[in-house]
């Protein structure tokens, strides 16, 4: 049993954490629940020795823990697993395994046992439940893997106590279903568990208990069972958001909306084989698929980040030859890339910097500050980016406003088509309430949205129509999503 | 980061106070250039009388306009996360160059020696950013061959420039101050403007924050890379004009090694080799402090064979103390 009570821990000016208490019940599932920037990770890193508290008691099995690093915490039994994906892929599966330990396999002259480590590896892989070899070429293995990897990496240490920051965050659903599979194995092993996840489905689906934190301060603990989607939304916002977090929208019928883009028999790269669709002004396209069903290699296509291998795009009824991703933004479409980090935004500059990035204001040559000054001014209103000034630098913002000035630095250009790669990725339900309401807003100025998620519920609250993708190709459309159930779609994917 | 009496005091002090610290340091860190060159200056004028003489002041900018003008071109490659090495190459070519027209075109052998100096760095520029090829090994290349058609059309021997117009024009000095340094400054403005007022130096300045976010954001990354690689070879241009006219020579063994001068002073002065961050006036420091480096341990008669023992040390300690490793994250 992990215990900790009145955790303080706080960055510069920022307070991350405010008199945290939780529980953690040896051998049950506990999940951390809360917005972005509520303070989870900033707790679950402190129980796993990563951050030292400010102030604070912490006791493990009674006795007191106060893991100095989480190589310390690790000894000690409580092993931590990071929201980013930290397999090296140079190495081999079972070397990644043991990275932290390799020293252990050094036999005489410094000689690796290569036997002996993957003999072990495998046990440890096979101890979580999961179908994967060590022979594995790391480079097959999706992210949903590579996660496993890494549970399987931190139960290598024989924790009593496993920590898992944010594990599903990039995963895709059979990935997701793969990791919740081991954290039911590993609880009936009788280990710990404490988490961090955005998706309360997740949580539903393999907590015992959860706590809440809002703001860095702690809400409640609970069981469960105990209590409902509903409240939990509720308790992490703050206000109720029963009447649900997706704008309503007129239908509109397909046939009215004039269109924007039409896709004839595109190919690209090795995902995308043969894909027809259209998109009218005003109306937005949901694209649902398993990660590799085509969806990022159409949208590579259409920007021109890859090469069409066949067929053709017409953008307003003209004939549109993507030859670079300034021509594409030229032509008025705009895209927001799933990674927002490494794709999105340079996190290291100013919030104005990348909001005007895609088209600076200038006069002839010269860069004007006023308009810039101007127009992000406006956009950090439209879209009630929350940053103490334009001239912040990005990575002071949390994920959820992040991906707000993404989307913003797409509105800046006046685009008439907009490609969207799960924009709520990683991203609060405050934010994401706010970049459907911006979606919506201006879709009915007559902007045409591709709109690709692994999130179910958006895409069906969002999208006017809905294509489903299957091995490049597409396998259903929905003309419109009036009651569809999200297990009707996911049928089509698979 | 510990604070001990945080317990004992009201909650929000230490918070403010850690900002304040925190502002502070970062204030600090940024005009560290700037206070690391006053320690030089009163170090220097502490052993050398003659250091802080108007006489002096004149010789420590001439001798450092070449390596001002190069530095300005490659602070727009370094902030874009690429480098040049061919630098002194191209400064070398640019020379012979205006040696060999000087006779014929006097004062005008400045076009000759700009152009050829922009073709060399065209050059890079296509081959970093077409041919993908990186910009350390292209300009390794570009640095023999560039070096090597000096030696080629010179046979080793050095060409004099006696032309007077041309000399006049790049070499003497009016109202008492040497005309290179007018030069030198003039362009060290227009360089400041071009990074700070156009949207060619915002657009430099994001391929060093994220070359992919820069791709995609519709950027036109390729032509920007050409043209700072263009603007680097004339700067480079001009630098052998000034540096030709100075020795009143161009030899094969002109700006052997400035490269590395040049890096040392844009690095000196703040900017990251991994790019996305630096500014104009962070090289001029940078170029003031290599330049007074040199010339005050002349001055105050240091063991020359002692001198880049110094200088190695001095420079690797200014760049750890200056920059904020932090934000850096992977140092390569």
């Amino acid at each position: 049993m992990l215990v900790a009570s009145g955790l303080n821990k706080r960055f510069g000016p920022t307070i991350a954490s405010s008199n945290i208490s939780i529980t953690l019940r040896a051998g049950t599932v506990h999940a951390i629940v809360g917005e972005n920037g509520a303070g989870k990770s900033t707790l679950l890193r402190m129980l796993g020795g990563a951050f030292r508290p400010d102030s604070g008691k912490m006791t493990l099995d009674d006795a007191a823990y106060a893991p100095q690093s989480t190589f310390d915490a690790t000894h000690k039994g409580v092993a931590l697993v990071h929201q980013e994906i930290t397999i090296n892929r140079s190495l081999s599966v079972a070397e990644n395994i043991f990275i932290g330990d390799l020293r252990r396999y050094a036999g005489s002259f410094g000689v690796m046992k290569r036997k002996q480590m993957a003999k072990e590896a495998q046990e440890s892989l096979d101890r979580i439940g999961v179908k994967i070899s060590v022979k594995a070429n790391i480079d097959r293995l999706n992210l949903g893997e590579l996660k496993c990897i890494e549970i399987a990496r931190a139960i290598s240490s024989n924790p009593t106590t496993i920590l898992l920051d944010e594990s599903t965050a990039y995963l895709d659903h059979r990935e997701v279903d793969a990791v919740l599979r081991v954290m039911q194995e590993l609880k009936s092993k009788g280990i710990t568990i404490g988490f961090v996840s955005h998706h309360l489905s997740e949580v539903l689906a393999v907590a015992d208990d959860l706590t809440i934190l809002k703001d860095g301060q702690f809400v409640g603990s609970y069981l469960a069972a105990g209590i409902e989607a509903n409240e939990i939304h509720r308790l992490m916002v703050g206000r109720d958001v029963k009447q649900g977090i997706y704008p309503p929208h007129a239908l509109l019928p397909a046939s009215a909306a004039a269109p924007a883009l039409r896709v004839t028999k595109a190919a690209v790269g090795r995902e995308l084989n043969d894909i027809s669709l259209q998109v009218g002004h005003g109306e937005i396209l949901g694209i649902a698929g398993l990660k590799g069903a085509g969806a990022e290699a159409l949208f590579s296509g259409i920007v021109g980040d890859e090469p069409l291998r066949d067929g053709d795009l017409q953008l307003d009824g003209k004939d549109y030859h993507p030859t670079n991703p300034r021509a594409a933004w030229q032509n008025g479409i705009a895209h927001l890339p799933g990674d927002r980090g490494n794709e999105g935004l340079i996190v290291s500059f100013s919030v104005l910097d990348n909001l005007v990035m895609a088209r600076p204001p200038a006069v002839g040559p010269f860069f004007s500050m006023s308009r810039a000054r101007a127009i992000s001014k406006d956009l950090i209103k439209l879209i009630g980016i929350r940053t103490s000034s334009p001239d912040s630098p990005c990575q002071s913002l949390s994920g959820g406003n992040m991906q707000k000035v993404v989307l913003g630095k797409c509105l800046a250009v006046g685009p008439g088509l907009l490609l969207l790669n799960n924009p709520t990725r990683g991203v609060d339900v405050g934010a994401r309430e706010e970049i459907y309401r911006i979606m919506r807003q201006k879709t009915s100025e007559g902007l045409a949205i591709l709109l690709s998620s692994e999130d179910m519920p958006e895409l069906i609250g969002m999208a006017d129509r809905l294509v489903v993708l299957r091995r490049g190709e597409i396998a259903h459309e929905f003309a419109s999503l009036e009651n569809v159930e999200e297990h009707s779609i996911v049928q089509y994917m698979i | 980061m510990k604070t001990p009496s945080s317990g004992v005091k009201a909650p929000v002090q230490p918070v403010r106070d850690s900002a304040l610290r925190d502002r502070q340091i970062a204030m600090l860190r940024r005009s560290f250039p700037a206070i690391f060159l006053v320690i030089l200056v009163v170090v220097f004028t502490s052993m050398s009388q003659r250091f802080l003489s108007l006489d002096n002041l004149s010789t420590v900018l001439e001798q450092g306009t070449v390596l001002l003008v190069a530095s300005l071109g490659a602070s727009f490659i370094i902030m874009a996360g690429s480098i040049d090495i061919s630098v002194g190459s191209i400064v070398a070519v640019s020379a012979l160059t205006a040696a060999l027209t000087a006779d014929t075109l006097g004062a005008f052998a400045i076009v000759p020696a700009v152009l050829i100096g922009a073709l060399c760095g065209c050059l890079n520029g296509l081959l970093v950013a077409v041919g993908k090829v990186p910009s350390f090994v292209a300009t390794l290349g570009t640095q023999v061959v560039f070096r090597g058609l000096v030696l080629y059309f010179t046979k080793g021997a050095p060409v004099e420039i006696s032309n007077d117009s041309f000399l006049n024009a790049y070499s003497s000095i009016s109202f008492g101050i040497p005309h290179t340094v007018m030069i030198g400054l003039a362009l060290a403005v227009v360089a400041w403007s071009i990074f700070k007022f156009t949207v060619f130096g915002r657009e430099v300045l994001a391929i060093g924050g994220g070359e992919r976010v820069s791709i995609l954001t519709g950027i036109a990354v390729t032509r920007v890379k050409i043209k700072m690689f263009v603007l680097l070879g004339a700067l480079c241009g001009m630098a052998g004009l000034l540096q030709g006219a100075r020795t009143m020579a161009a030899t094969s063994q002109l700006g052997i090694g400035l490269e590395l001068d040049v890096i040392a002073s844009v690095v000196v002065g703040g900017t990251p080799l991994t790019g996305g961050l630096g500014s104009i006036t962070n090289t001029c420091l940078g170029v003031l402090i290599v330049t007074l480096l040199s010339n005050g341990m002349n001055m105050a008669g240091v063991d020359p064979y002692l001198q880049n023992i110094i200088k190695g040390v001095v420079l690797i300690t200014a760049v750890y103390i200056n920059i904020d490793r932090k934000k850096i994250g992977v140092i390569k």
